[in-house]
């Protein structure tokens, strides 16, 4: 291997201080890297049966053979650990987020940070051309993620890169984060609150080394050709009222990554109070907190009525974003509190145990993010999220708003997002797609879901019978035959399992799963869409440029393969915490039997018992837990973990099963 | 010198992407590395701005006449670009920029300097990559002769 990895694995344990390393090159060739690679480390490290905060809990910082080099937006990095928003119990999840973190812990040297214990007072982890040490952290202890960054810049140099937790995360908020720079974060997975259970105030790093590269020449012509500043994501062009190229082009627009070439419409700038513009991306960020977005969070069906979340305007807005990103939230919490809160002042309720709420306002709304990090006051009811909190809340209010709040927080623990209910539109087939991957991944299939729903999703609201028609072809093409993305409930397995692949490799190349993989030639406009007979990208730019920079050359089938592999593993560990079909079942349905609110489509209790039949059959899993069988795990090479998967059938069969609080809805 | 080119940045519309120091470190090293780049980014996290530094590419450059082994030589671009072989690393070069536009990588021990990508067909690589045309190749003034 001549190029792309840097070679070393850091590896620190809090507890004792004791800081190693190991070779990158046990794993690359399986596994590639990032997200791939946290599977595999985690399924061997990761100690059953713990809780989130147990010391024994190992958090992984990931990035990939491409971060750091000039492969476009591949300056991202993966973050996984056993997540603490899990409800009930926690289960090993990940999230991925940009930014110039991972090409800087690259130069200095490592592929990857794995870390476990816990400090015995707070520490920051220094990593710094192919050292590492821990600094006492006690004066940063309390200082915001944003002030926290600029003050180990203003002591170390502006040029490290730090990740790091606010107070939220200091105080196990379930949904903290863990931030980088302005607005790039770990985010759903409450990533910061297991942080700060570790004593762990921020991960810095400086490297004056590279990334190197086995075909300068060839990853300079991918790059070109590839063309700087192309719409992204690949549906942009649609909305020619809102993106009309010629000022889509100068408009000026952040980027949340290194290396990130793209002129991308899920970024925009505001401005502070003070004065400073701040890059705000996709939700929560200011680039979609929009009137308009907020509007189209109003849902009603099925019995559930959810009013639209207020839009405090653009300047507040941006100064929510950087609020929120300074106390290290999950931006996300407000897509579900917000509404829950508006409900209940429209059901006539304007107090929770003597606290106010006043959700349309936007000073109530700033105290109430403080009270959530610091666990203060309406806060500390809060914290654990809307889930727990409607544990807590059950019987002092009435059933509608515990039932409400329960659907909000949707599946597991997070917010819905791409499965056409709450806050995305997306018709049939696409729905059903999202569905597939929610039943069979540890969180929301946003990734996947960028490319395989939404995007495509929105060639089908613009028009109905062009883009079904060129989809026809595309499916042919992509998938081997032609119903792939017809609006029925049928064949639409394959599509899920090539999403998820696909996304695995997204993850551990890496590459922002906002421009790829570019299942469709990006039409920079809508008339160069409407005229296009085949709409069929280039699938093969990830692979080459996988080749140029490490020199490597997989086919398709070789990396399918081993993003199979990483995505066994991951249900492995989903099985290990005890996941299973039943459990798929009796979250899912409530949601997916509630009509989608693009075309009225639904499915009942048997009917998404069929997909879970396909979906798993497809798989090659069982069809009573959903779980992978020995057969695959030998043809994946996972052999050896055969014995465990036969114990971990024998235990779930004698275990009560997890019960949903929203089971027969 | 009629005529020459040079980069001219734009600071305000800079991303901070990196394409341009990471594409210049591909071009000369063929590897990827911001600290052998001949132009850097820097950012001001507190302020949220961006300054991009890169060879101004003088009429008369300090550091081409600061330099004792002639390491430094007008190319065919008509820019100073330096000789590494030829360089004894005493840093006078970057010492008499008055810019601070000529970098001393410390693990590599070399000096660095904008060379406009001499021999490039298409012009300076970092020009033709960066996506929102934070710099761009401009003609010098040219004076009049008295």
């Amino acid at each position: 291997m001549t190029g792309g990895w840097a070679g070393r694995i850091l590896e620190v344990d809090l507890t004792t201080g004791k800081i190693s390393t190991r070779d990158t090159h046990l794993y690359a060739r399986d596994y590639i890297g990032g997200r791939a690679l946290t599977s595999r480390i985690a399924w061997d490290e990761l100690p059953p049966d713990i809780d989130a905060f147990d010391p024994q809990n190992v958090v992984i910082v990931a990035t990939g053979p491409l971060t750091g080099s000039l492969a476009p937006t591949s300056g991202r990095t993966v973050m996984t650990t056993l997540s603490p928003r899990i409800y009930p119990r926690p289960w090993h999840t990940h999230s991925t987020f940009g930014g110039w973190f991972g090409a800087e812990m690259k130069y200095a040297g490592f592929d990857a940070i794995v870390i476990r214990g816990c400090a015995p007072h707070p520490v920051c982890l220094e990593v710094r051309d192919g050292q590492a040490r821990l600094v006492p952290a006690g004066d940063l202890w309390g200082k915001d993620a944003r002030h926290t960054q600029i003050a180990l810049k203003e002591r170390l140099g502006p040029q490290v890169q730090v990740l790091t937790i606010g107070p939220a995360g200091e105080n196990r908020v379930r949904f903290s984060t863990v931030q980088h720079a302005e607005d790039n974060s770990a985010g759903h997975s409450g990533f910061g609150a297991v942080w700060g259970s570790k004593n762990l105030k921020a991960i810095v790093a400086r490297g004056t080394g590279g990334v190197s590269v086995a075909h300068p020449d060839r990853l300079m012509r991918e790059v070109f050709e590839l063309g700087t500043f192309r719409i992204a994501p690949f549906s942009g062009a649609l909305y020619t009222t809102i993106y009309d190229k010629s000022k889509t082009a100068s408009k000026e627009r952040p980027v949340c990554s290194q290396a990130c070439t793209f002129n991308c419409q899920v970024g925009n700038y505001g401005k502070s109070n003070d004065g400073r513009r701040i890059p705000g991306h996709c939700v929560g960020g200011i680039a979609w907190m929009t009137k308009g977005f907020m509007a189209a969070t109003k849902y009603s069906g099925g019995g559930v009525e959810i009013p639209p979340s207020e839009n405090f305007g653009l300047c507040e807005e941006a100064e929510l974003h950087e609020l929120c990103n300074s106390l290290g939230l999950d931006s996300w919490f407000r897509l579900v509190m917000q509404p829950w809160f508006i409900r209940c002042q429209q059901l006539g309720i304007h107090a929770i145990r003597g606290y106010p709420i006043n959700p349309n306002d936007v000073f109530w709304f700033e105290d109430f993010m403080r009270q959530l990090a610091y666990r203060q006051d309406l806060g500390a009811i809060f914290a654990d999220d809307l889930m727990r909190a409607m544990d807590e809340l059950e019987g002092e209010l009435p059933d509608e708003l515990i039932t409400l709040g329960r659907r909000l927080e949707f599946a597991f623990g997070f917010p819905a997002h791409r499965e056409g209910r709450f806050w995305d539109e997306e018709p049939l087939p696409f729905w059903v797609i999202s569905a597939m991957m929610y039943a069979s991944e540890s969180r929301d299939p946003t990734i996947g879901g960028h490319h395989s729903a939404l995007l495509l999703a929105d060639f089908v609201l613009a028009d109905r019978e062009l883009s079904l028609r060129q989809f026809r072809r595309l499916s042919e093409k992509v998938w081997g035959y032609p119903d792939a993305l017809e609006p029925t409930f049928e064949h639409k397995a394959p599509v899920a399992i090539w999403s998820q692949h696909q996304h695995m490799l997204i993850d551990s190349f890496p590459l922002c799963d906002f421009a790829f993989p570019r299942i469709i030639v990006p039409p920079e406009s809508r008339d160069e869409w409407v005229a296009a007979e085949d709409m069929t990208g280039d699938l093969e730019i990830d692979l080459r440029l996988f080749a140029a920079v490490t020199g490597e050359s997989l086919t398709r089938a070789e990396v399918n393969t081993i993003a199979e592999r990483a995505f066994t593993l991951e249900r492995l560990l989903l099985a290990r915490a005890g996941r299973q079909r039943q459990m798929e079942e009796e979250w899912l349905v409530p949601h997916f039997k509630l009509p989608c609110r693009a075309d009225g489509t639904a499915i009942d209790a048997a009917g998404f018992s069929r997909l879970l039949d396909e979906y798993y059959a497809a798989r090659g899993w069982d069809l009573e837990y959903g779980w992978p069988q020995a057969d695959s795990l030998q043809r994946l090479g996972l052999e050896a973990l055969i014995p465990e998967l036969e114990a971990l059938r024998a235990r779930v069969a004698q275990s009560p099963p997890i019960v949903s609080p929203l089971r027969g809805l | 010198m009629a005529g020459m080119m040079r980069i001219v940045t734009h600071d305000e519309r800079c991303r901070e992407c990196q394409a341009c120091t990471l594409a210049c470190s591909l071009y000369h090293e063929g590897e990827c590395n911001l600290s052998l780049a001949r132009l850097q980014v820097l950012k001001d996290m507190a302020r949220y701005q961006f300054q991009i530094l890169v060879c101004r590419h003088c009429e008369s450059p300090d550091c081409m006449a600061a330099c004792p082994s002639e390491a430094i030589q007008v190319n065919e671009l008509g820019a100073a670009a330096i000789d590494d072989t030829l360089c004894s690393r005493c840093g006078a070069c970057a010492a008499a920029c008055p810019y601070g536009v000529l970098f001393y990588s410390e693990t590599h021990d070399r000096y660095l300097k904008c060379d406009l990508c001499a021999g490039r067909e298409g012009g300076p690589v970092c020009v033709a990559i960066c996506p929102v045309g934070a710099l761009t190749l401009e003609a010098t003034a040219v004076e009049e002769v008295a």
